[in-house]
C-alpha cells in the first residue's frame, strides 16, 4: 500500500496558513448552486482543466497527524491571478476519525465535487486528476479573496455532511512544479492503488449486493442484480454505482440487496438474492444464481449487451453481441435469440450479460468459465481478449473459423478444446462434462453425405428454447435415420437426450444442411 | 428559467424564428441557452456558429456507451456532466448552444439516459432563457430530456401541410400532459389569401398568433448562400418583427421576476 503521509513543501514557496472556521464567507453556500456554468467570459481564473494540470485527493491519517479545519496555499493565490488565466490546482484532504479507513478515501473524495458547487459563483467539473475549475467574476465582486475561503467552506460542509469526519485540514497548491511533482508522486500511485483494489473486490467482500429496475418499464420481471463480479446486464452498471445511486435515493431504481447467507459459492447463491428476486418477481422465480449458466441462471431484460447461447452439439457456450449482425453456427441471430431470451425470463440455455462481465473472475464459473466457451465474433473476441486465459484463447473459434456447426466441431477438435476431452472447471478443479463420445464423432462423419442441395442456407429453426439442465450427460441417440436420398423430404432430425431413467426433452428440428453459401 | 420552445413541419422557418429569438434576447440577457433539438435542423448554420460545435449530446452518450466499462469507480454521473460542461456546451459569445445531434444507436441507453437527464435539470435551472429549436415530434420533451417548457410557438407557412403538423403538436402537447402558453407565428405569407387561412386556423384552435412574417427573397438567399439568418439586414421587415416577438418575451421575463 502506498504510505499515507502529510506532503512535504519545498522551502522557498510562498505559504499561506488560517486555522479555524471562518466567521463569514462572502458567497452563498446552497444546494441550488449545483449545476451552475461559468461561462469563459464571465470567470476570473480557471483552475485545472483540458490545459493545465490539476488533481484533487483525500488521504486518510492518524488523529495525530492533522489540524482541525486548518487550510494551507501554496503559490499564488486568486487575488494574485491574472484574469482569464488558466492555472494548476491541487486540492488535497487530510482527514481523520475513528470510522475514517483507506477503504472510505474515495467516497469522501468524491463528495469534493457536490460540495464544492454548492459556493456560489464556484464550478467543479469533472474527477481525479480531470478536475476542472472556473471562478466567477461575479464572486470576485462580491469579496471573494483567497482560496484559503474555498477551503474552509468546503471543509466545513465535509465536516456536516459527513459527521464521521472528526478532523479535516486542506492544502491547496498552485505552484506549477509541486502540482505536477504531487500529481506523479503521491496521486498517481494511490490512484492505481484503488483501481487495483476495485479489481481485487470480489462478491465474498462485501456484505450487499445492488438491484436494478431501471428497465422494468421493458421486462416487468426483470431484476438486474449488480455484484462486485457480475455488473449489470446492460454493461452500465457496476456494483460501485449500484451503491453510490443507493445512498443518494435508498428507494429509487438501484437498491441494496443484503446478501444473506452464501448457498453456494461456486454457482453464487446467496438466500438473499432469492429472496429478493422472489419478491420482485411476484413470485415468478425464487432462486438466482449470480455466476452459472445452465441452473437459476439470471434473468434477461433485453438491455444485455451479449447474449449466451448453449450448443448441445458441441456441448459447448456460444457468444454473440448485438452489433454483431450475422448468424451464429447455430444458426440464429443476435437479434432472433435476444427476442426469445428478454422479457425478464429465466431461460436456460440462454443468457444475457454485459460485456463488462466477461472481465469477472467468476464468469459462469459453475459452468468452465472460458473453457466451456467455444465460439465467439472476433470483434468481441478482440474487445475481451485480455481477459481470456491463455491456455484456451487459441482454442475459442470467431467467424473466422467457423459458421457453422459442422466447422466449429472440425475446428474445437483440431484445436483440442477442452469440450471435446471434458471440461475442467477451474474453480474447484471438477470435471463437470465427459467430452465428446466416439459414436457422436462416427455419428457426425455419417451424416456428412447427407448434404442437400447446394443452394439451400444454413438454417436451424428458432427450436424450443429449452434445454436439459445436465446437457450432454449420454450420447446423443439417433433415432430417425435422415434419408440419404438428396432431398430429403421432412428434414427432420429427432434427438433424445439424457434417457437414463425418463426422457428430459425431445428436440424436433430441421436437419443441418450444409453448403449453402 | 423559462423555457420556449419553437416547433413546426421541416420548412416552416423555425429554426429561421429560433435564431432571430437567440439572438436578439442574447443581446439584452447573458443568461441564454440555444437548444438544437431537431436531427435535421442547422441551428449552428442560421446563427453562425457551426465551426465552434465540437460535440453535441448525442456524442457525448456514444461515447459514454463505449468508455464506460473502463471507468472503475469513476462517478459516472459526473464523468457525463464532465463532458456535457466541457465539450458539448459550446460557449457562443452571447449565449451556450447545446446541439442534441443524433438518436441513440442499439443497446441500452436506459442508464446514459438517467443520467443525462439529472444532469440537464440541474444545468438548465441557472439559465433565465432556454430556447429550443425542436423538430415536430417533440421528442426531448416525451423522453424528459428536457421537462418543461413555458411557452410553444409553433411556425407555420401557408401549406394545409404545415397546417396540419401544427394541429398534431398541440395535440402531442396534450398527450404529454404539457401544458405551455400556446403562440402561432405564420411565416412566408406572401397572400391575404393565405394570411386568412392562417388567421382562421388560429381562431378554430384557439391559438394567439404572435407574428405575420411576410415572405422574404433576402432570407431565400442568405440560406442558399450560407450566410447566417441573423445577418438579415435591420431594414427588413422579417427582422423588424423578430425583434418585437424577443422584446415581448424579454418583457414577460421583466415583469414576472
Amino acid at each position: 500500500m502506498v504510505e499515507r503521509k502529510r506532503i512535504e513543501i519545498p522551502e522557498g514557496l510562498k505559504v499561506k496558513e488560517s486555522v479555524g472556521e471562518e466567521a463569514e464567507y462572502p458567497f452563498d453556500i446552497s444546494p441550488m448552486y449545483e449545476g451552475e456554468r461559468i461561462r469563459k467570459g464571465d470567470m476570473h481564473v480557471e483552475l485545472g482543466g483540458p490545459t493545465q494540470t490539476g488533481f484533487e485527493l483525500v488521504i486518510a491519517l492518524p488523529e495525530d497527524q492533522v489540524q482541525d479545519m486548518k487550510a494551507s496555499l501554496v503559490g499564488p493565490d486568486l487575488d494574485e491571478m491574472e484574469e482569464g488565466k488558466t492555472y494548476p490546482y491541487a486540492m488535497i484532504y487530510y482527514i481523520a476519525g475513528k470510522q475514517v479507513e483507506v477503504d472510505l478515501e474515495p467516497v469522501i473524495e468524491r463528495r469534493n465535487h457536490d460540495f464544492q458547487n454548492y459556493i456560489e459563483g464556484y464550478m467543479h467539473l469533472n474527477q481525479r486528476y480531470d478536475i476542472w475549475i472556473r471562478i466567477g467574476k461575479g464572486a470576485m465582486k462580491k469579496g471573494l479573496k483567497s482560496l484559503i475561503q474555498i477551503a474552509k467552506a468546503t471543509m466545513m460542509l465535509f465536516k456536516n455532511e459527513l459527521p464521521f469526519i472528526e478532523k479535516i485540514e486542506a492544502v491547496y497548491v498552485t505552484d506549477k512544479d509541486l502540482v505536477e511533482k504531487l500529481l506523479n508522486d503521491l496521486a498517481m500511485p494511490i490512484y492505481e492503488e484503488r483501481d487495483k483494489r476495485v479489481e481485487m473486490l470480489h462478491d465474498e467482500d462485501v456484505d450487499e449486493f445492488y438491484s436494478c429496475t431501471l428497465c422494468q418499464s421493458f421486462a416487468p420481471t426483470n431484476v438486474c442484480i449488480v455484484s462486485p463480479d457480475r455488473p449489470s446486464l446492460c454493461g452500465a452498471i457496476t456494483w460501485f454505482d449500484g451503491r453510490a445511486a443507493a445512498r443518494v435515493d435508498p428507494e429509487g431504481p438501484n437498491r441494496a440487496v443484503p446478501k444473506g447467507e452464501c448457498l453456494d459459492p461456486i454457482s453464487g447463491e446467496y438466500s438473499g438474492v432469492n429472496e429478493f428476486a422472489k419478491q420482485e418477481s411476484g413470485g415468478e422465480y425464487d432462486r438466482i444464481k449470480l455466476h452459472s449458466f445452465f441452473e437459476c441462471p439470471h434473468t434477461s431484460c433485453g438491455c444485455f449487451e451479449v447474449i449466451g447461447f448453449y450448443m448441445p452439439e458441441v456441448d459447448g457456450i456460444g457468444w454473440v453481441h448485438r452489433g454483431y449482425t450475422g448468424t451464429a453456427p447455430n444458426g440464429l441471430t443476435f437479434s432472433t435469440m435476444a427476442g426469445q431470451t428478454g422479457g425478464g425470463k429465466q431461460v436456460v440455455g440462454f443468457l444475457g450479460i454485459g460485456i463488462a462481465y466477461f472481465r469477472s473472475e467468476k464468469f459462469i464459473q459453475a459452468d468452465g468459465g472460458w473453457y466451456r466457451v467455444v465460439w465467439m465474433p472476433k470483434e468481441l473476441k478482440e474487445r475481451v481478449l485480455n481477459y481470456i486465459p491463455e491456455d484456451v484463447r487459441d482454442k475459442i473459434a470467431t467467424e473466422e473459423e467457423a459458421q457453422t456447426l459442422e466447422e466449429l466441431k472440425e475446428f474445437l477438435k483440431e484445436v483440442n478444446h477442452p469440450v471435446v476431452t471434458g471440461v475442467v472447471r477451474p474453480v474447484d478443479g471438477k470435471q463437470i462434462t465427459e467430452g465428446w463420445k466416439e459414436e457422436v464423432e462416427e455419428m457426425v462423419e455419417e451424416e456428412a453425405p447427407a448434404e442437400a442441395p447446394a443452394e439451400a442456407q444454413p438454417v436451424a429453426q428458432p427450436a424450443p428454447m429449452q434445454m436439459p439442465q445436465m446437457p450432454l450427460q449420454l450420447p446423443m441417440l439417433q433415432l430417425q435415420q435422415p434419408t440419404q436420398t438428396g432431398a430429403a423430404p421432412a428434414g427432420i432430425k429427432l434427438v433424445i437426450k439424457d434417457a437414463k431413467i425418463v426422457i428430459d426433452k425431445v428436440i424436433i428440428r430441421k436437419a443441418e444442411k450444409k453448403g449453402g453459401k | 428559467m423559462t423555457v420556449i420552445t419553437v416547433a413546426g413541419k421541416g420548412g416552416s422557418g423555425k429554426t429561421l424564428v429560433s435564431a432571430f429569438l437567440i439572438h436578439f434576447i442574447s443581446e439584452k440577457n447573458s443568461r441564454v441557452l440555444a437548444v438544437d433539438a431537431d436531427p435535421d435542423s442547422n441551428l449552428p448554420d442560421a446563427l453562425g456558429v457551426s465551426d465552434e460545435v465540437f460535440r453535441t449530446l448525442g456524442d457525448v452518450r456514444e461515447l459514454f456507451q463505449v468508455s464506460r466499462d473502463d471507468m472503475g469507480t469513476l462517478n459516472k454521473e459526473q464523468w457525463i456532466e464532465g463532458k456535457i460542461y466541457g465539450e458539448a456546451i459550446c460557449e457562443c459569445e452571447n449565449y451556450d448552444l447545446l446541439v442534441m445531434g443524433r438518436p441513440e444507436g442499439e443497446g441500452c441507453y436506459c442508464y446514459a439516459n438517467s443520467l443525462l437527464r439529472g444532469v440537464l435539470r440541474k444545468l438548465l435551472r441557472h439559465y433565465d432563457y432556454i430556447i429550443v429549436d425542436s423538430e415536430a415530434g417533440l421528442e426531448h420533451f416525451s423522453r424528459k430530456t428536457i421537462d418543461t417548457a413555458d411557452y410553444v410557438i409553433i411556425v407555420t407557412d401557408t401549406s394545409k401541410k404545415a397546417l396540419s403538423t401544427a394541429k398534431r403538436i398541440k395535440e402531442l402537447l396534450a398527450e404529454l400532459k404539457m401544458n405551455p402558453t400556446l403562440f402561432l407565428i405564420a411565416n412566408k405569407v406572401f397572400s391575404e389569401e393565405g394570411e386568412m387561412k392562417i388567421r382562421e386556423f388560429a381562431k378554430n384552435e384557439g391559438i394567439k398568433i404572435l407574428s405575420v412574417l411576410p415572405y422574404d427573397e433576402e432570407i431565400v438567399k442568405l440560406d442558399l448562400e450560407g450566410y447566417p439568418v441573423t445577418s438579415l439586414a435591420n431594414s427588413s421587415p422579417v427582422f423588424k418583427k423578430m425583434r418585437e416577438v424577443a422584446g415581448f418575451f424579454l418583457s414577460i421575463k421583466a415583469t414576472t421576476t
